[in-house]
């Protein structure tokens, strides 16, 4: 009898995930966007297919020193300061600086993530005079003229985390790029639920332009790398915890022992997604993916409800940008390099003309979630 | 006998004693001080470029000096700026209406939403802080609503003149605060709509029963409150080059404190605008100066607090000597 009902579920469940893969091939995912894909080769190199190279298109300064070797001041102008996330770009540009021993670090910026606040920020430091500056955009237009001004005095000017508009800085460091995304998300579904399971997604909504490039990603990596895998729908949550935790409840409801894991599009329906599965006591039996910062995630990882949490590390990315401006200042890094030496992080390749990828996303599990607090 | 013959010898002048007089005094010290510990403060370059970040609180910080003078106070002004910074960016890039007219437009805009707080506040007695409080949400949320969180770029080059650009070297908003703070001192202490200021400030009812039209006149200050932001968020728009709704959050409480930091009471009656235009810089420069000299962010916060403290201080030790 017992066998029977299992031979019967696994049937359906190639019949389901058949149609449904036909299906695929056919139809975008629902939220994915119209736009060009371009997944990650399947192994762990995670090459991208060759893109054409974009010329750089980043600005210069004029007459900067030339600081080779020498030690620089720079300083770091994040959107704002007192926040877990920031401390933790900044612990990674101090650690660099150690490491380097000719950069001293300051990092100095508004207590509120405020454009005009940051715009007087950097400008005193213009007046004060330093050899560098490292921001994060509270708006890429708005923070343009000062960083122009910046480089007209001749200040090396890179970016991470938020861009300015490409000219008014040399490089920036791109924490994550949209097919990095996917293919971490995939990639982590695919080991805890295994390569024929089937998976749902909550996301904002279909349009919101970040959520919808993520999706489409790995629908792409998806159909590459794991074949096997069937989804099953995605649900639109806004960015509202509640719906969230409602709309995920729904999807375990409906689906039952079909659905095997689930994958959290945004900060809040990630952990809304894990509370949904601890609540529903599927824990262990429904995996949950998402990008979420590892505060909300912690509780869930503790208790073994939630195995990997997908996001770039900060620490990492204030080690990178910090090496940049070094390699900047020291002439090493220049327009039309195709790769730049980042210490412990090793080489990190420009994409996009003047970015520089960060590398793949940094997956947080129970065992290294505790070294981050944001 | 000889004592009071002592004191009469030592009286200190009477110009010496006003808290503006005090005011500018300290700024110069101040001035002194930042300049021996940073060589690059007291720089042409440097004071040329803090007139041009200070512009837009200046701007709002004349009006509010007329308001609160009044005995009023206008809270909405940081949200106007947004609904303007809104407007203007709107009207251009989704009405298609031409740039200048959007200008004028956003300008009207401002006017307009002054002239709503002053007509309730006249009209249907509301206090000013109960008002301007509920406009400041309610205009901040207009602009949220409008703008849907997304903001306006790619303003043509002649645009950024007003925020970016210099005349003779000086920054070209500078000019435009000149000639309006000549035109405010003017306006406050030349002209009888000035005196009336005072006079509705010093004793409301007393004013009434002269036959001032205590209505008008508060109306009037309103409305200017409301298009100096509209001014505000114009110059604002034009030097960081893009239209945003959060533009401005927070203006109320820097241009407050930089009127009531130069001397005008905030229980209305006295003030001036001399002692506001100091005020402003003493904020601006104490900012920039104790940044310069590496001072950081949150603990500049924290020693503008304390000097506003102190101002306040030493107006109440002087008015009480006064009496």
């Amino acid at each position: 009898m017992k066998a029977s009902l299992l031979t019967t579920t696994t049937a359906a469940m190639f019949a389901l995930s058949f149609a449904a893969g036909a299906a695929n091939a056919a139809s975008k995912w629902d939220g994915a966007d119209d736009l060009p894909t371009s997944p990650l080769a399947c192994d762990a190199s995670g090459a991208a297919a060759p893109a054409a190279a974009k010329p750089y298109d980043g600005g210069q300064p004029t007459n900067a020193p030339d600081k080779s070797g020498k030690e620089i001041t720079v300083v770091d102008v994040p959107k704002l300061i007192g926040i877990g996330y920031f401390n933790a770009t900044s612990k990674g540009m101090q650690d660099a600086a150690k490491e380097l021993g000719n950069v001293k670090v300051t990092t100095d910026g508004p207590t509120e993530a405020k454009i005009d606040e940051q715009i007087k920020f950097i400008d005193n430091y213009i007046t004060r005079g330093v050899d560098g500056v490292m921001f994060a955009a509270n708006d890429p237009v708005a923070i343009a003229p000062v960083l122009k001004k910046a480089l007209s005095k001749g200040i090396h000017v890179v970016g991470y985390d938020a861009n300015s508009t490409p000219d008014a800085r040399e490089w920036f460091v791109n924490q994550a790029e949209f097919n990095g995304i996917g293919k971490s998300m995939v990639d982590s579904m695919a080991k805890e639920i295994g390569e024929d399971g089937s998976f749902a997604i909550v996301t904002s909504t279909f349009t919101t332009p970040n959520q919808a490039r993520w999706i489409a990603e790995m629908q792409a990596y998806a159909e590459k790398c794991h074949p096997k895998m069937t989804w099953l729908e995605t649900v639109e949550a806004q960015e509202d915890n509640n719906l969230s935790f409602n709309q995920a409840t729904t999807l375990i409801n409906k689906y039952g022992d079909k659905l095997k894991g689930l994958f959290g599009m945004t900060s809040v329906a990630t952990p809304a997604s894990a509370e949904a599965v601890t609540k529903a006591g599927q824990c262990g039996k429904i995996a949950v993916v998402g990008l979420a910062t590892p505060n909300a995630m912690k509780p869930y990882l503790k208790t073994d409800c939630v195995k990997s949490v997908v996001l770039w590390n900060p620490i990492d990315l204030g080690y990178a940008a910090t090496y940049v401006l070094r390699a900047v200042a020291d002439g090493k890094l220049k327009p039309g390099a195709a790769s730049v030496d980042a210490g412990k992080l090793g080489k990190l390749n420009v994409v996009n003309g003047s970015e520089i990828l960060l590398g793949p996303p940094f997956i947080y599990t129970k065992e290294n979630i505790d070294k981050f607090d944001f | 006998m000889s004592l009071a013959i002592e004191t009469k010898t030592f009286r200190v002048p009477r110009w010496l004693k006003r808290h503006e007089t005090l005011l500018a005094i300290i700024l110069l010290i101040a001035l002194v001080g930042l300049g021996l510990l940073n060589d690059r403060f007291l720089t042409l370059d440097n004071l040329l470029n803090q007139g041009r970040l200070m512009t837009e609180i200046g701007l709002i910080a004349l009006p509010m000096t007329f308001v609160i003078i009044t005995g009023g106070i206008d809270l909405s002004v940081g949200a106007i700026v947004g609904l303007c910074a809104i407007m203007l960016g709107y009207s251009w890039k989704t009405f298609g209406f031409p740039l200048p007219l959007a200008i004028v437009f956003s300008l009207f805009v401002g006017a307009l939403a002054g002239f709503i707080n002053g007509l309730v506040i006249t009209r249907v007695k509301v206090p000013p802080l109960i008002m301007t409080i509920a406009t400041l949400a309610l205009y901040r949320g207009l602009a949220e609503g409008i703008s849907q969180a997304h903001s306006v770029r790619g303003y043509p080059e002649w645009f950024y003149f007003l925020g970016q650009g210099d005349v003779f070297g000086v920054p070209t908003q500078l000019l435009l605060l000149l000639v309006l703070i000549v035109i405010a001192g003017i306006v406050l202490d030349r002209t009888t709509f000035g005196r009336a200021l005072y006079a509705i400030g010093a004793n409301e009812t007393a004013a009434r029963f002269s036959a001032l039209s205590v209505d008008r006149v508060k109306l009037i200050v309103y409305t200017l409150s409301g298009f100096a932001s509209g001014l505000a968020a114009w110059v604002l728009v034009s030097r960081v080059t893009t239209t945003r709704m959060d533009m401005g959050i927070g203006y109320e409480l820097d241009v407050i404190a930089a009127v009531v930091l130069g001397g005008t009471s905030i229980f209305g009656g006295s003030g001036t605008i001399w002692g506001t235009v100091i005020g402003l810089v003493m904020i601006q420069l104490l900012k920039n100066g104790l940044a310069l000299t590496g001072v950081k962010g949150d603990a500049t916060i924290v020693v503008i607090g304390i000097a506003l403290i102190l101002s306040v201080l030493i107006a109440s030790s002087l008015q009480r000597r006064r009496d």
